[in-house]
């Protein structure tokens, strides 16, 4: 039988990187294709290839028998693919059902019509949504219904949910996985993205393992098991000689408690985590997209709230601090360099010696009212030479430099700053290799001049290759503690899934 | 006036003094199975306070001091008509027992036969230790007995004190009080200076008492994640028995005053919401941490009530490496823990056992 889609040696670059490569897949008329790796390992991209939203770089895509080109998401959604991207695609302003027949071909639609139609249509799924009700006041979970919704609605014959159940409640996710099956029944098929390796092997009929952008294995689920699965997903060597043998290295001895997280939580996301960190160490926290790890970092740092009842302490070297924004914890030498550098981590119409400036103003460095451009500069000069930063002088824009370089523009501003802790949140995402060991070496030096560093990754060779100890984050708490040297990818991303 | 409003402001909303949180076991904390898999494990029921007299290892349990033989088991070798609450070398060959009574006597060394009474309130004597001639004394509390430790922490006194007797003229004075339970003594001689090393189990922090200014107190260690107990020095480090983890459950009850009278005089005491040092040995006991049991199999990371902790300290008094006996262990509520001949010897009074294991076990410090 013609596979509804195929994929042939499918490649997608983003800037000459290769996100997938050379990548084959087929999905069959009615089946639950499960499509598991770790982050990064090119799962979304195949998907978003399939979906029309990115066009491969080389390769073919075939659907029922033809070849075809989707320049588009709605010319996808013409042939039948729809997908649920796992951060909602909703128009928060409208309702339900309006979002549910807003791409209908259908130009006037009369409310009440579309409210009748659309509470029958969610009755026939089992899903408990108002239809009147405003997106912006639904939950997460009850968000992913509506998109599910939509894409039923639009008659998809093929669709692809990018972690449909990270933010459902155990008995949504039960409800979800029977429409999956109902869906199957139907002759929907199915490509089910997920870090929860039990969901796919429950609910998949064949799974496939992605890694570094390339396909590892593809079979019947019943060839896998979970051990099998994450040997497939971490089984790299390429990392082994990028960053070498975490083994031959001597853990640094910790220093006092900076930071002791108690009971933390902020609603579903971080449930009560608790943990602690030392000076002197680089603590590595490791843990899947959803697990809640870059949340608990941020409410650490004041960039996002705690619960307001009961939602946990947070300690600074002893003291009970809670910040409701990040000036505060700046202003105590709490400093997080985030994850997303283009949004949060500078300003990219500034130049560097402005954008380090600023961070010297943020932490109270300089108590100069007047700014003498002079003195901007040396300060900016300095921290250039430091951390090999490549730019034509201090003046140069943000915008101008590689991502490598942008990056440690971000650090800069963080070390200006004379922090006590810094929360490094995928310090080397989109950083060339040479970037990544300059980097490297700059949080080692951190740690050795005994500043409590804490490194939020992804991936786990960078999390062994730079922690003294190792975190392991699962569903918004720490589970599982490891020491750097001893621990092995397996164990941990055993801890991570399990 | 603003302090009651922010008081009940801080209960409503669970911040401040009301915010009810545990520290996690990690870092040098970080749970392991090592009292567990102990390969010494000699029973000796009721055991509570370990020390070394002559060369020997000696024991107090129940009413009496017991003498390690040369094949491990515990032989009695003195009673003395009333419960021993605790044991100290007290200088060159001699022991100091103290008794539930208060009194404190010497077996040995120059002072042999002798009996002392600290003060008339005395009698709840946790931990003994002696430095040129002089017997530092921790009083628990000046209302509950050394068996009523449970009772003094859900009436969240602080009634402890710590006594200086001098052993030639048998002259006692209180030299600390205001105390939170002092569970453990140790002397810290670093930098030239002699000062005493408390253990303030209800304020879960070890604190430095300057002998010449005791009003000064620094702490050295807060915050830990359960109730420190005795301290023994082990040549360049500290064991420390931590003989109880603390739990949410039991830091909320601290916080409800009503619940806690009512609990008290209601219910009787094994079956009280407080730390244990064994528990889950009745069905009528509280649920602990509310998911102990999953599937009929009992979670060795659930919160519980009672296990089994020492915890080595570095010459700073910071926490460098530990031995654990997890919720499913059989080494739990560890009230002494002391290094001699090349081996950890763990007191388990919960479950009336002295593990042993070689000092090597532990490795490099965390």
């Amino acid at each position: 039988m013609t596979p509804i889609v195929e994929l042939r040696n499918a490649t997608k670059e983003y800037r000459g990187v290769p996100a997938v490569k050379d990548v084959s897949f087929t999905l069959e008329r009615g089946e639950v294709h499960a499509l598991l790796g770790e982050n990064g390992a090119g799962k979304s991209t195949l998907t978003k290839m399939v979906a029309g939203v990115v066009q491969p770089s080389a390769g073919e895509i075939w659907i029922d028998g033809a070849r075809v080109e989707l320049g588009s998401p709605s010319e996808a959604l013409g042939r039948g693919i729809a997908m649920v991207y796992q951060e909602t695609s909703l128009v928060p302003s409208l309702t339900v059902a309006q979002n549910i027949y807003l791409t209908d071909a259908k130009h006037f639609h009369r409310l009440r019509g579309i409210y009748i139609a659309c509470q029958q249509f969610l009755q026939s799924l089992n899903f408990p949504v108002d239809p009147t009700a405003l997106v912006s006041a639904l939950g997460a979970g009850q968000k992913q219904m509506v998109e599910i919704a939509r894409a039923v609605h639009h008659n998809a014959q093929v669709i692809i949910f990018d972690e449909p159940t990270a933010t459902l409640t155990p008995e949504e996710k039960h409800q979800f996985f029977s429409l999956v099956e109902r869906l199957k029944l139907r002759g929907v098929s199915i490509i089910f993205i997920s870090h929860a390796l039990e969901e796919a092997l429950a609910i998949a009929d064949r799974i496939t393992v992605m890694r570094d952008g390339q396909h590892v294995v593809t079979d019947v689920t019943a060839a896998f098991d979970r051990e099998k699965i994450v040997r497939a997903m971490v089984g790299r060597s390429l990392s082994s000689e990028l960053y070498g043998s975490h083994m031959d290295r001597r853990a640094r001895k910790a220093g006092a408690k900076v930071l002791s997280v108690q009971n933390l939580s902020m609603g579903n996301v971080v449930r009560n985590t608790s943990f602690s960190v030392f000076g002197g160490q680089i603590t590595g926290v490791f843990g899947l997209i959803g697990s809640g790890r870059t949340e608990a970092a941020k409410v650490v740092a004041g960039v996002l709230k705690r619960d307001f009842f009961h939602g946990g302490q947070v300690q600074l070297n002893g003291r009970p601090v809670r910040y409701r924004v990040p000036r505060p914890a700046v202003r105590d030498g709490i400093i997080y360099v985030t994850e997303d550098r283009k949004i949060e981590g500078f300003f990219e119409t500034m130049s560097i010696a402005e954008n380090i400036h600023i961070a010297a103003l943020a932490g109270g460095q300089t108590q100069a009212r007047a700014i003498s451009m002079r003195e901007m500069r040396a300060i900016a000069n300095e921290w250039i030479a430091t951390l090999n930063v490549k730019a034509i002088n201090a003046d140069a824009r943000v915008i101008e430099l590689s991502g490598g370089n942008q990056q440690k523009v971000v650090v800069a501003k963080a070390l200006v700053q004379k922090p006590k802790l810094v929360i490094f949140d995928e310090p080397t995402r989109g950083v060339d290799v040479g970037a990544i060991a300059e980097i490297h070496q700059l949080i080692n030096k951190l740690a050795d001049e005994g500043i409590a560093v804490m490194v939020i990754s992804s991936y786990l060779p960078e999390i062994l290759q730079l922690s003294d100890r190792i975190l392991v984050c699962r569903q918004g708490r720490i589970v599982e503690e490891f020491e750097g040297h001893k621990a092995d990818e397996e164990t941990i991303m055993y801890a991570a899934v399990h | 006036m603003i302090g009651s409003v922010t008081r009940a402001l801080d209960s409503l909303l669970g911040r401040g003094e009301a915010a009810v949180t545990v520290p996690p076991f990690d870092g040098a904390l970080r749970p392991n199975r090592l009292l567990d898999e102990a390969a010494g494990r000699v029973p000796l029921e009721g055991v509570d306070c370990l020390a070394v007299h002559g060369g020997e290892l000696v024991a107090s349990a129940a009413g009496g001091v017991f003498v390690r033989g040369k094949r491990g088991t515990w032989a009695l070798r003195k009673s003395y008509g009333a419960a021993v609450s605790c044991l100290a070398p007290a200088g060159e060959g001699a022991l100091a027992v103290a008794l539930a009574n208060g009194e404190v006597l010497i077996e040995g060394g120059a002072f042999d036969g002798r009996r002392y009474r600290v003060g008339g309130s005395v009698t709840c004597i946790t931990a003994m230790v002696v430095s040129g001639g002089q017997l530092f004394v921790a009083n628990g509390s000046a209302t509950n007995a050394a068996d009523q430790w449970q009772r003094d922490l859900l009436e969240r006194n602080a009634s402890g004190s710590i006594w200086r007797l001098a052993l030639d003229s048998g002259k006692a004075e209180r030299v600390a009080d205001a105390l939170a339970w002092p569970s453990g003594l140790a002397i810290d001689r670093a930098e030239g200076r002699e000062s005493l090393v408390v253990s303030e189990a209800w304020r879960h922090r070890l604190v430095r008492l300057d002998a010449a200014r005791p009003g000064s107190r620094t702490v050295l260690h807060g915050d830990l994640p359960g109730y420190p107990g005795r301290i023994s020095p082990a040549g360049d480090h500290y064991w420390l028995a931590v003989f109880a983890p603390r739990s949410q459950l039991v830091e909320f009850v601290l916080r409800e005053p009503a619940y806690r009278k009512r609990m008290m005089a209601e219910v009787p005491p094994p079956y009280w919401v407080s730390p244990k040092l064994r528990a889950g040995r009745s069905f009528y006991e509280s649920l602990q941490g509310g998911g102990v049991k999953h599937l009929g199999m009992l979670k060795p990371w659930a919160p519980v009530m009672s296990a089994g902790l020492c915890v080595r300290l570095d010459a700073g008094f910071q926490p460098r490496a530990s031995l654990h006996s997890r919720a499913d262990g059989a080494t739990h509520g560890v009230t002494s823990v002391i290094e001699h001949g090349g081996e950890v010897l763990a007191a388990a009074r919960g479950d009336g056992v002295v593990a042993s294991l070689p000092a090597s076990a532990l490795g490099e410090d965390a």
